[in-house]
């Protein structure tokens, strides 16, 4: 098993810097994602770990040997394209099979592992078929077995699954992460879809704009984002701007509509700053405004007021939309909805924990916004 | 391929005593050689709105409408393209002749009672329909193109504005057609005013590309040669500089390509019938003239009457007998598949460098590949002779290795381009999943990339070759010897010999015709329907 180490690794792609001044420590064995919006350098990264870019400034490491200046054919990586690049003149067989022919592997030996490969994506009964006659997901799997059967130090997976229908791509995610433990070879995988990160990979990198945001486990990045965007990124949130009050064990944040209290919060950040509280839709839990709301929230409950915009009805939750009131727009889940609570209109309160909240420097969001879409 | 225009162009300005526009004022001051150059570009403007005439009706029939056998009669409008004028000028005397086919027939009718002199007065009528005849399908592609790609929408809203009908035609859709319509005029307009073989078998000598040929010979003495063709090239590019500026700088973005209806209508019965009887009737009218070299190929009497009396296959039997054609048809091969070869490496290699290279001097690359086809074949030919006089390449002595590279570079823009359009459709993912499984940069260029790409590779191959085959400017001025004759040559010195000389020529222009329809249909094979890109500027 080989781990792949990025060191301070610049790529400059015609006026702007495609990677900027990336490090990453990419265990071996470890299924690891680049996540981003489009445009923020996670394929560049992929491309360079193959050896398709070279670097304008810093090394690229299998297990501790340099790569930098090493072309693509002597890598060893095996490499699954978004488009597949299944080659249209030749039948899956020889498709699967060009790797072991480029490394000199016997004919008896190759049709072995081809079959071998084959069987891992449950491909076999299509090995004569021609890449036009196979399905989006066939392909896709044929892609994959022709680049897990050269035995490759480091798989690299650039959005394999963005081309398929919504259904398949769930399935082929469990798939994926089978044939990861299975073979318990290095991974990279490339994506914008969050939800595909957050459900199969070991670590994460957020990356954006060509600089690395954040790097965990999907659980620290969904429950300690650092920044508004990864918070925003990764699983949608809540943020409300206010400015910090008080930075002791438990933060206070004055906001336009009330007073909000936070355990969490990135460190270093003084009374004065302009922050946001990110709080995700299912912390928030909406309740009839009976008694008067006005009083400061109790110890490590938030209530702010609200007045409900829309409903929306998804059977195995309820999404309400709801105004505060200096018209920032709070969205809460609520699961298993058994009655409704409220009308279009009613003023409700809304009620967090000081655990859900997590206080962030405040930034421009704009991309993110648009790559949440 | 610039070192003979250079030496052209300093030949034409540059005495004994140094730099000197006497040359140049002697061609716009002589009343004999400005009439040359009046006539030379009244062709080219008669042949190019000729062939809009043509063409425009065929252009919208054939792209706004669907009717069936509509993809019959656009293969039919491209047949005249692929049949060089030159060899159909051959049969067009035979039926247009004094007494001729034609006359014969109106005098049968009773329609005339005399008979007309169809050639007189120079031939300038005979030399225009040809060329009209033999262009109006690069204009049709260049048309039906440029009226495809006009955003549908842009005449919806035209029509909800309250235009319509011919209104319609002239405020919005023909403006956007526009630069689409020079692309084509520049090249029938160019085609036609340097084209050598077509008024050289009508003995239309007073136009400039004939000059320039009759003027080989003694191009030591007489430097009007290298002033004529500084002439050509100087016209040629200012009327690429002329549709430019009309351009106004570019093409019309189309913008906002929302919801995009498309904008073909289902033909009425009235409209199929018209388009019928115009593409049948302007593609019947094109093929007369080979019509013509048919039937002077296989006839043993055609005197004083409409049809032969008597048929013949004698004479093809004699173009495989006679030295004279029997040589050309061999050095015609050796010199075509030698220069084809020389066009698919270079070719290859230049399309290489540019679909996948980022390599400095990329623009001057790709422009001085494409020279060849805004330069006239005239203007090259006339270089190549001139420049490499008194080297061991003077065509006066062995003409063989310049008509090589002469042939090699005029047909490789059409190579270039096949293999360009190959390495822009396959994906370069294709080629770098190679290189990640372990295929070396080579291995993959021949495992990977020529296969996808070979239907290209033939295609554009195949048409280097039967083009140079026929190949007429370089080969009548470049080859000087009878026995380097390659066949267009050959045709040209029989027709001069009195006896069977013109039989014998039709034959061997019959087969040479064969030919390039066989090569043209196995590259439109391999092409598939993007082969009218290749004609297009």
């Amino acid at each position: 098993m080989v781990s792949v180490k990025f060191d301070s690794v610049t790529k400059i792609l015609g006026q702007y810097r495609a990677i900027d001044n990336l490090t990453l420590d990419i265990r071996a064995g470890e299924l690891f994602f680049l996540l981003g919006p489009s445009g923020c350098g996670k394929t560049t990264a992929l491309r360079s770990a193959a050896g398709f870019y070279t670097p304008d400034e810093g090394r690229i490491l299998f297990n501790g040997e340099d790569q930098t200046r090493v072309p693509p054919h002597k890598r060893n990586t095996g490499m699954v394209f978004q488009n597949y690049a299944l080659w249209p003149h030749m039948d899956v067989r020889s498709n699967v099979g060009y790797g072991l022919k480029m490394r000199h592997v016997t004919e008896a030996e190759k049709r072995k592992r081809v079959n071998h490969a084959l069987e891992i994506v449950q491909m076999q009964a299509y090995a004569a078929r021609m890449p036009n006659q196979l399905s989006g997901g066939q392909q896709q799997r044929v892609a994959l077995a022709r680049a897990l059967v050269i035995e490759p130090d480091v798989v690299l997976l650039d959005e394999p699954l963005s081309n398929l229908d919504a259904k398949l791509r769930v399935e082929m995610r469990t798939q994926i992460k089978d044939i990861h433990r299975k073979i318990g070879r290095t991974m990279i995988y490339v994506t914008h879809d969050q939800a595909e990160a957050l459900s199969m990979a070991d670590r994460i990198a957020v990356m954006r704009r060509g600089r690395l945001v954040q790097c965990g486990t999907p659980q620290d990045l969904y429950r300690l984002p650092q920044s508004a965007f990864v918070a925003q990124f990764i699983g949608g949130t809540n943020l409300l701007h206010g400015t910090l009050a008080d930075a002791g064990e438990l933060l206070t944040v004055e906001t336009p509509s009330g007073i909000v209290r936070a355990k969490n919060g990135v460190t270093g950040m003084q009374p004065g700053a302009a922050v946001f509280c990110s709080v995700r839709p299912e912390s928030v839990r909406v309740k009839l405004a009976e008694v008067s709301s006005n009083a400061p929230p109790c110890d490590g409950t938030n209530e702010l007021m609200g007045e409900v915009l829309s409903i929306m009805y998804l059977g195995d939750s309820e999404e309400y939309s709801l105004r505060l009131a200096d018209s920032t727009i709070v969205r809460a889940v609520e699961y298993n909805p058994v009655t409704r609570k409220a009308q279009i209109g009613d003023r409700l309160a809304l009620q967090f924990d000081a655990k859900a909240v997590v206080v962030l420097p405040q930034e421009d969001l704009s991309d993110s916004l648009a790559a949440a879409q | 391929m610039l070192y003979p225009l250079g030496y052209v162009f300093s030949n034409a300005f540059f005495t004994a005593d140094g730099f000197s526009l006497v040359f140049m004022k002697l061609l716009f001051s002589s009343p004999n050689y400005t009439i040359i150059l009046a006539n030379s570009v009244n062709l080219g403007l008669t042949v190019t709105l000729l062939t809009t005439l043509l063409s425009l009706p065929l252009a919208l029939l054939l792209v706004r409408y669907n009717f069936p056998g509509k993809g019959v009669l656009n293969g039919l409008i491209l047949i005249p393209m692929v049949l060089p004028p030159f060899v159909g000028a051959i049969g067009m005397r035979h039926l247009l002749a004094r007494f001729g086919s034609v006359n014969l027939l109106l005098l049968d009718l009773g329609v005339i009672n005399q008979p007309i002199d169809w050639l007189g007065g120079g031939s300038f009528w005979g030399v225009v329909i040809l060329e009209a005849l033999h262009l109006y399908p690069i204009m049709y592609l260049n048309l039906a193109a440029a009226l495809a790609n006009i955003d549908p929408s842009l005449e919806e809203a035209a029509k909800n504005m309250g235009a319509s009908g011919f209104r319609l035609f002239r405020t919005v859709t023909f403006p956007l057609m526009l630069p689409g319509y020079f692309a084509g005029a520049i090249i029938v307009f160019i085609w036609a005013f340097t084209e050598l073989g077509t008024p050289l078998v009508f003995e239309f000598r007073e136009v400039v590309a004939v000059q320039i040929f009759s003027m080989v010979t003694d191009l030591h003495q007489n430097p009007m040669g290298y002033a004529f063709v500084v002439a050509v090239i100087v016209l040629t590019l200012f009327f690429f500089y002329l549709s430019k500026r009309i351009l106004g700088g570019g093409r019309y973005e189309m913008l906002g390509r929302g919801h995009v209806v498309s904008a073909v209508r289902t033909a009425s019965v009235r409209v199929t019938v018209l388009a019928y009887v115009l593409v049948l009737g302007v593609s019947a009218l094109a093929l007369i003239p080979h019509a013509g070299v048919l039937l002077t190929s296989i006839t043993s009497r055609w005197f004083l009457s409409v049809l032969p009396t008597e048929y013949t296959t004698q004479f093809y039997k004699e173009v495989f007998s006679q030295d004279l054609t029997l040589l050309s048809i061999k050095n015609s091969l050796l010199l075509s598949s030698l220069s084809t070869i020389i066009d698919v490496v270079l070719g290859v290699s230049i399309a290489y460098l540019l679909a996948r290279k980022r390599v400095p001097g990329r623009g001057v690359l790709d422009a001085l590949a494409m020279l060849p086809l805004a330069l006239p074949g005239l203007v090259m030919a006339f270089g190549y002779i001139a420049a490499f006089s008194a080297t061991p390449l003077d065509a006066r002595i062995n003409p063989v290795p310049l008509l090589i590279i002469a042939y090699a570079v005029r047909r490789l823009p059409y190579m270039v381009r096949a293999a360009y359009a190959g390495f822009q459709q396959s994906s370069v993912a294709l080629e770098e999943a190679a290189m990640n499984l372990g295929a070396s940069p080579i291995k993959t260029l021949y495992q990977i990339t020529f296969p996808l790409i070979f239907a290209n590779l033939v295609a554009g191959a195949v048409l280097a070759f039967s083009f140079a085959m026929l190949e007429v400017s370089d080969s009548l001025i470049l080859a000087l010897k009878e026995q380097n004759y390659p066949i267009t040559k050959a045709i040209y010195a029989l027709l001069g010999r009195i006896a069977d000389g013109p039989y014998i020529a039709s034959a061997m222009g019959m087969l040479g015709l064969l030919l390039l329809a066989g090569s043209l249909f196995v590259a439109g094979r391999f092409f598939g329907r993007r082969m009218g890109e290749l004609f297009r500027a």
